[in-house]
Formats: structure tokens, C-alpha cells, sequence
């Protein structure tokens, strides 16, 4: 009796290991995409006026200057772990997690971070320009 | 042990003020539900210290207790099982109160979220399904964060603690004790909210019991926010499966542990002055 009786315990032990691998593999793969997408941001025309007025305006985590016909834009995320920093006055840019600093290109001066702010990927869109965040 | 019972009634306190507090937030508008609250509900602003403050003691209580119980070397009578079943309550109590935190939805909370996110992605094979999992997907409110905060955490905490305690409930002496210590503290400690936007160049800092982990990662690669507290509770929960020396080592590693911690808290705190 005991040798059916273990039989079954590790027969339903077995088919809920399984069970629950086969889950976790299944609530992966529908969630791991999810966060990899990329984001794309819309800069009208008025937008980029603007900002070649005013010497460059923050939109949407996105850092707009330059001329509105050639933008240069860097994406406000720290590329170290991924908060959104911000203009100091000076010109550059601070972290407020974990203190890195980068200057005004977007280049990590000092702190934890290594790579330089990202400056997203310009299309052409209309009179303005769709920016693409990978 | 009294400690433990206080623990638990004030895991009590703080779930009951947590219901109180439900209808008044909102996932979609945190921060302006919470300034509602604060500001212009009567009693509101009681009621979230009376909340905070008992999860905070929540958490100190059952830090103080496992001390107390590796102090007192009474792990041993309690089975392998449902030791490292308390041991993890450490870590459960922790990403139940973080969830609270990041339910905030000020300045620091968006910080944290951001970080927490990294680090939880960091794990590999399933790092990142997890993120997505316990905090939603970027850009999405923090519906997720809210229903792990008061329902999957939480439910487990309760869970652990009673088995631990053998009980299903905290008796009603430590639970009127709980309670009147969270109300005086609540009325005593006045538990703010920060700014929307972070002010320029200022370093936001996280929940206080995680300061050491901010601390941790101006230093260390961002596998460090979940490889540290995870030796720490390797180191822990194997206390109690050996005696003498290595029992002694073993406590040494913890105590060293929490030594660095400490001094990383500092440091962080320093840098944000």
C-alpha cells in the first residue's frame, strides 16, 4: 500500500513541478517582451520652434535643442540604472538615484555611470520629427 | 517571546489601516490622491501615519525578534522548514513595505520604481518576466505595485507569521498594545510626501531600510541590489543547521554584513547633504 501510495505523491509532485515550470515559462515569455518594446516620441514643429527659441525645453523624459530643422535630442534616462535625470545649472545633467553626473552632451562626467545619455534615433514626420527610444 | 507577539499585532494594525486607506488612493493619480488625503480628509493624514508607522515597526519588530532568537539560540526548536519559512518573512516584510513606498508616487517613489525595476531585472533566466510581474510594465500605472503591496506580500507575511507564531491571529493584549503605540507615534511623527518633480542635482533617497542597498549600488554593479540581501539571508538561514564555530562564523558574516550596510547608509547619506 505505502509503495502506491508513494507512487502517487511523487507522480502529483512530478505533474505539479511541471506544471508550475511550464507556467512560469509560459507568464515569461508573454511578460519579457512587454518591457523591451520601444517608445517613440512625437516632436511637432511648434515643439522644435520652441525649443531653438528658448536654447532647448525638456519633452516626454526627452532633452530638445539645437536648430528645428536639424534637433539634437538625448533621452533623460541614466544609463545606469535607469532614473530620470535632470539639467543643472551649468549646463550638464545629475542623476537623483545614485549621484552620476554627465555634461552637457550627455557624456557621464562621474558617478556610477558608464555610458553616455542615448540620443534617440530622429525620423522625419511632416514638418517635425518622431524620436525612437530603443 | 513578547517581541514577537507585539510583531505580529502590529502587523495586524498595519493591515487594518491599510484597508482603511484603500478607497482614498488612486492607481492612476497617487500622488494628488495622497496629497487628498493628507490635506483635506479629516484624519487622513493620522490614518497614513498610523499605517506607515506600524509597518515600519512591523518590520523592526521582527528584525529585533530574529536577533533575539539567534541571541537566544532558541532556532533550533523550530523545524528546518519553518525556519527558513521565517527567515524569509525578512524579505517579504521588505518588498511589502517597498510596494508602499512606490505607491507614494512622488519624486523618490518614481526613482525607486525605476531602480527597482533594474534590479529586479537584473536577476537572470526570469529577471525580467519578474519586473514585469511584480511592478508592470513601464509606463503603466501602478495598479501591479498596489496589488502585491496589500495582497501578495502582505497575505504571505500573515501567512509566515502565523505559522511561526502558531497562531492565526496576535492575541488581543499585544494587538491593544500595537495599536495604542502606532496611534501616539502616528500623532507624534508626522510621515510626508516629497515633491513631484526632484528638485535639480538633489539626491532622492529611497525607504529608509534600503538606504545601505542605494548606498550599496553608487559602488557596486546592479546584480549587488539582489545578490547582498540574498547572502544575507543564505548566511541567516543557515545558522541553524550547524553549532559552535560555525555557528559562530557564520554569525560574524551576518554581523559583518550588516556592519557594511550600516556603513553604506552613511555614506549615502553623507553624499546626500
Amino acid at each position: 500500500m505505502s509503495s502506491r501510495r508513494d507512487f502517487l505523491s511523487g507522480a502529483w509532485a512530478a505533474a505539479g513541478a511541471g506544471a508550475a515550470v511550464a507556467g512560469a515559462a509560459v507568464l515569461g515569455k508573454a511578460l519579457s517582451g512587454s518591457p523591451e518594446e520601444a517608445r517613440t516620441v512625437e516632436l511637432p514643429e511648434a515643439l522644435l520652434m520652441k525649443a531653438e527659441r528658448d536654447g532647448g525645453l525638456v519633452h516626454d523624459g526627452l532633452l530638445v535643442r539645437g536648430p528645428a530643422t536639424a534637433p539634437v535630442v538625448l533621452d533623460l534616462t541614466c544609463t545606469h540604472l535607469r532614473c530620470r535625470v535632470a539639467p543643472v545649472e551649468g549646463g550638464g545633467f545629475s542623476c537623483p538615484c545614485h549621484g552620476s553626473r554627465y555634461d552637457a552632451e550627455g557624456r557621464p562626467v562621474s558617478g556610477p555611470a558608464l555610458k553616455a545619455l542615448a540620443r534617440p534615433h530622429l525620423m522625419r514626420a511632416g514638418s517635425g520629427f518622431t524620436a525612437r527610444l530603443s | 517571546m513578547i517581541l514577537g507577539r507585539l510583531t505580529y499585532g502590529l502587523l495586524l494594525v498595519a493591515v487594518l489601516s491599510g484597508l482603511a486607506l484603500a478607497p482614498f488612493w488612486s492607481a492612476a493619480r497617487p500622488l494628488e490622491s495622497l496629497e487628498t488625503l493628507n490635506g483635506a480628509t479629516p484624519w487622513g493624514f493620522w490614518l497614513r501615519g498610523v499605517h506607515a508607522l506600524s509597518s515600519w515597526g512591523f518590520l523592526l519588530g521582527t528584525l529585533a525578534h530574529l536577533v533575539e532568537v539567534l541571541w537566544k539560540k532558541t532556532d533550533g526548536r523550530l523545524s528546518p522548514g519553518v525556519w527558513w519559512r521565517s527567515v524569509a518573512l525578512l524579505p517579504v516584510s521588505i518588498l511589502a513595505l517597498l510596494g508602499g513606498f512606490l505607491m507614494r508616487g512622488d519624486a523618490e517613489a518614481q526613482a525607486g520604481l525605476a531602480v527597482w525595476r533594474e534590479v529586479s531585472a537584473s536577476i537572470p533566466f526570469a529577471g525580467r518576466a519578474l519586473a514585469a510581474l511584480l511592478l508592470g510594465v513601464p509606463g503603466s500605472d501602478l495598479a501591479p505595485v498596489a496589488l502585491h503591496h496589500a495582497g501578495t506580500f502582505t497575505l504571505l507575511a500573515w501567512l509566515l507569521t502565523a505559522e511561526h507564531g502558531r497562531a492565526l491571529a496576535p492575541d488581543l493584549r499585544s494587538t491593544v498594545l500595537a495599536a495604542l503605540g502606532s496611534f501616539a507615534a502616528a500623532g507624534l511623527l508626522p510621515v510626508s510626501l516629497g515633491p513631484a518633480v526632484a528638485p535639480a542635482g538633489a539626491l532622492l533617497l529611497g525607504p529608509w531600510y534600503l538606504l545601505g542597498l542605494q548606498g550599496a549600488l553608487l559602488h557596486l554593479p546592479v546584480v549587488a541590489g539582489w545578490l547582498l540581501p540574498l547572502l544575507l539571508l543564505a548566511v541567516v538561514g543557515l545558522v541553524r543547521h550547524v553549532d559552535g564555530r560555525w555557528r559562530t562564523t557564520l554569525l560574524a558574516v551576518a554581523a559583518a554584513w550588516s556592519a557594511g550596510y550600516l556603513a553604506f547608509t552613511v555614506r549615502l547619506l553623507l553624499a546626500a547633504r
